[in-house]
């Protein structure tokens, strides 16, 4: 069973892999010959709609990207972003506390969505049949959104509850949080999306209403539907129940920029576990930027199949870790590429770190082969096939197309940007971008006994 | 306004009605007693091979919980003439990926890859299912890391509750009274000549469906997956164990497993529930959707929305091939610990007596139709497992074909009377992760019966009642 609304993205690197996938695809095929038809339709309130139709299976996705999350937050509101996801499902004017589910379920329908540091979106599963109750839903919540103090509290119980099972109660998520508000010294994205637990015990009903004011404009949210419908249709509904909602100013920009780290960070956070968890995060530019591309082949060339070359000699070749992760998140603003291990029992986490800065300093100085690249190329493509089986991937996958890249047809031109990845740049990223100063080191030391100040 | 909405649902009832049914495929018996099963769904260019050995969970002796999982694993870690590095290597090259495991009815393996690669995948797949090596190295690290990988599992709560609900709902004796993977203590027992045992004995022919789903060309396919099928001995088939319900308690329990770190209770309560034929089980799925299976079920209203004591509280059936259990699931803080369990018993106990109305037996019709087709029928992966779930069970398609038919025909009162029969009927039987110290006490109410027993102790058994 799904429960909206769902978990915060911390530390979820599958996004990336699909977005790569898409435009090796397209090298393979060719745009026309993908079969994904897009066709598109900006409202006069300014919410840009994407339409792609598949008749496969008598059901729709409707997804909703609002550009706004942790990273348009300050402290003393870290986390609203999520808050106000739970928010968006507790009742508005039309339909009131609860009736967005039921009705919903009712209809035959289900619903999720999800935050992260940059945009909140809303993700909504259902038979064709439901089409037209979900837009009276939607822009029933967009533009008569209730607060009732009541609903406000007991919210917070839940991510509470949230926040206490994702980071509280589980060794990585602690590390996680610890490690990123020590890479990040001035960037919102060194708050974690679920927010500090005071903040959550803390925000205001006015600070609620001005949030909603500021992230939930039509012109700040692109609506994505895929399935068994027709542009003509999904445009006719979207002006009658969405078209009329007023534009209003988007969120501000954020001006604040990490400054260049100078010099390794490291940290140690003691806590009860079974085994220590070893985390290493390195500067890395926001999604856009040109070397997005070489770093995304660089990862699947480390970390994708048994035969990459971090779980050859960290998992079977030394044993060191029981597993290993690499990768970056999609982000509007420059990022962490990080590294995450479970380390074995009996094994000092230093070993593993050695071991990787070993494997990371080789691409550096001798790159990578021929066979490697093409690997890649082929883990890519197959990743990106299975990315596109189901409705719901394939709309989540237009939405983030047209976030971080500003623009979903840039899919196509995207191609040419992948086919020109050499060896070579991956040597060169490799080196320019994994390097001692640019870490922030995280390791979990298991400990039998929590100390009383943590509790 | 109330009225109007319920028109509008109404109306969607009638379009959304249509029964989604599985699409045409094939399937014969070959000559080794393999059941082949081919599906062409085209919708991308990836095909599915997919290989079921019947046997499972519920063949495992009780010292060996988890050479089915192992057995798997071991298979890709040298196959043919390939070492398992070079095996990892030559299926990452093509781009494909090979999942192993196992449940209660069988050990699966699937290799997913794009259909140009199609000779030199099932070529791997071939070597993997019918000349695995054993290596004594790989067993010996593969064991090792299962066994870590075990113990890791504690550091999360809500992964620890199910490992342990095994061995304290069924109790010792019971085929299903260990964890899928085993644990730290079955694993220990394991040899690689165990594992070469096993294999020989289990990945048979007789005890073997192949099913391969996706963008195929049947002609092509089908005597290469014949070839693939023949390179298995024809074996003897597995026995299905008798049919055995889970204990019948005669008084509630309660098993508290400490963690003394803990800021959050995780709980289950259960009680004794059906097999995955049993007649009942169309109508216990409307009950559970309202129970405990969605987001405005009477679970997750009361215990997240109403109170919010929770991120969400669930209900489940399990429908295997011997009866399992329906159990509740879900977690507080410490605090909240008693408020919370006494609400979901309440819950369970309002459905007992009050049952659900037709409002709520149309909601839940609805709701299990309208996302049936996308979580059923909409990948060609999710079609190969319906059907591979057919052949297991001994089911036919009807059970997919019909399926509306049969939500549409349950009547409130059968439902109900089928609510009444299930849930809650027997003695409940509480496993809570938490921290003793602050909870005990107050816990006991719920089963004079309680045992604790500390997350420490390695492996997941637990404490005889």
């Amino acid at each position: 069973m799904h429960l909206h609304p769902s978990a915060v993205q911390t530390g979820c690197y599958s996004e990336r892999m699909l977005r790569l996938g898409l435009a090796l695809l397209l090298t393979a095929l060719g745009a026309a010959a993908s079969g994904m038809k897009v066709t598109t339709h900006t409202l006069e309130n300014g919410m840009r709609i994407l339409v792609h139709e598949d008749h496969d299976v008598p059901n729709a996705a409707m997804y909703l990207f609002y550009t706004v999350g942790s990273r348009n937050e300050r402290p003393g509101i870290t986390g609203i972003s999520h808050y106000f996801e739970h928010m968006m499902f507790n009742g508005a004017k039309k339909y009131g506390p609860k009736q967005f589910d039921v009705v919903m379920e009712k209809a035959g329908g289900r619903n999720n969505a999800y935050t992260s540091r940059d945009i909140t979106a809303y993700t909504n599963w259902f038979p064709n049949s439901a089409i037209e109750q979900m837009f009276d839903l939607e822009a029933d919540r967009i533009r008569d959104l209730a607060f009732d103090p009541k609903i406000i509290e007991s919210e917070r119980g839940v991510v509470s509850s949230e926040r206490r099972m994702a980071v509280d109660n589980s060794p990585f998520g602690t590390l996680y949080e610890q490690v990123n508000a020590t890479a990040y010294t001035a960037h919102p994205y060194s708050w974690p999306v679920i927010g500090w637990a005071s903040d959550i015990a803390a925000y205001s009903m006015e600070d609620l209403k001005a949030h909603f004011r500021m992230g939930y404009a039509p012109n700040n949210c692109i609506l994505v539907m895929t399935g068994a419908v027709t542009h003509e249709q999904v445009v006719a509904l979207a002006k009658k129940y969405l078209e009329p909602i007023p534009r209003q100013a988007p969120p501000p920009p954020v001006r604040t920029v990490e400054p260049p780290q100078l010099g390794e960070r490291r940290i140690v956070i003691k806590r009860p576990a079974q085994l220590p968890l070893l985390l290493v995060s390195y500067h890395v530019p926001a999604t856009k930027h040109a070397d997005n591309a070489a770093l995304e082949m660089l990862e699947t060339v480390l970390s994708s199949g048994r035969s990459s070359r971090l779980h050859r000699r960290l998992v079977e070749q030394d044993q060191l870790v029981l597993s290993i992760n690499a990768g970056q998140q999609l982000a509007l603003d420059p990022t962490q590429f990080i590294f995450s291990m479970q380390v074995r029992s009996g094994v000092e986490p230093a070993k593993a770190e050695a071991a990787l800065y070993e494997e990371l300093a080789k691409i550096a100085k001798d790159g990578i082969t021929e066979t490697e690249l093409a690997k890649a190329k082929n883990q890519q493509i197959a990743g990106f096939y299975r990315s596109l089986k189901t409705i719901a991937g394939k709309a989540n996958l237009l939405g983030q197309y047209e976030i971080y890249h500003g623009d979903h047809r840039k899919l196509f031109t995207a191609v040419e940007e992948l086919e020109k990845v050499t060896a070579a740049d991956i040597q060169r990223v490799a080196a320019q971008y994994f390097g001692e100063n640019n870490r922030t080191v995280g390791t979990l030391i298991p400990e039998s006994r929590r100390p009383e100040a943590a509790r | 306004m109330k009225l109007r909405l319920l028109t509008l649902a109404l109306a969607a009832v009638t379009i959304m009605s249509a029964q989604v049914k599985l699409p045409p495929y094939s399937k014969k018996t070959l000559p080794n007693g393999a059941t082949l099963i081919l599906l062409n769904k085209p919708d991308v260019p990836l095909v599915t091979v997919r290989a079921l050995f019947r046997g499972g969970a519920e063949a495992e002796s009780a010292t060996q919980a988890g050479i089915n999982s192992l057995t798997v694993e071991l298979m890709r870690r040298g196959a043919g003439t390939r070492s398992a590095a070079d095996f990892a290597e030559a299926l990452d090259a093509l781009g494909a990926t090979l999942q192993t495991g196992s449940n209660r009815q069988v050990s699966f393996a699937g290799i997913e890859f794009l259909e140009r690669t199609q000779n030199e995948a099932l070529g791997l797949f071939s070597d993997f299912l019918a000349r695995p090596q054993f290596p004594e190295d790989e067993f010996a690290k593969a064991l090792a890391q299962r066994i870590d990988a075990s113990k890791a599992a504690k550091d999360n709560p809500g992964a620890a509750l199910g490992s342990y609900f095994p061995a304290f709902f069924y109790g010792s004796g019971h085929p299903y009274a260990r964890p899928a993977n085993g644990d730290e203590l079955t694993l220990a027992n394991l040899s690689r000549q165990s594992l070469v045992d096993w294999h020989k004995r289990m990945f048979v022919g007789r005890n073997l469906i192949l099913i391969a789903a996706g963008a195929i060309n049947e002609k092509t396919l089908t005597p290469q997956l014949e070839r693939l099928a023949a390179s298995l001995p024809a074996g003897e088939a597995y026995q299905w164990k008798q049919k055995v319900a889970p204990p019948a308690q005669k008084q509630p329990r309660l098993l508290l497993i400490d963690k003394p770190d803990s800021t959050q209770t995780y709980f289950m309560i259960a009680t004794p529930g059906i097999d995955r034929t049993h007649p009942d089980r169309t109508q216990l799925e409307i009950v559970n959707t309202l129970f405990g299976g969605r987001f405005t079920s009477m679970l997750n209203d009361e215990l997240r929305v109403n109170s919010g004591l929770t991120y969400g509280a669930r209900s489940s059936v399990d429908e295997d091939r011997l009866p399992g259990a329906i159990a509740i699931s879900t977690y507080t803080p410490t605090e909240t610990t008693v408020k919370a369990i006494d609400l979901a018993v309440e819950v369970l106990n309002r459905l007992r007596t009050q049952g659900i109305d037709a409002e709520q037996l149309l909601s839940a019709r609805n709701y299990i139709k309208g996302g049936f087709p996308t979580s059923n029928l909409e990948t060609a992966d999710q079609v190969a497992s319906i059907l591979g779930e057919l052949e297991v069970f001994g089911l036919n398609k009807g059970e997919i074909d019909d399926y509306f038919s049969r939500l549409d025909a349950a009547t409130l009162a059968e439902v109900n009377a089928t609510a009444k029969k299930w849930f809650g009927a027997a003695p409940l039987q509480f496993l809570l992760v938490g921290n003793a110290e602050k909870i005990k006490e107050d816990v006991k109410k719920y089963a004079p019966n309680m045992k604790i027993h500390s997350i420490k102790d390695p492996g997941f058994s637990v404490p005889a009642f």
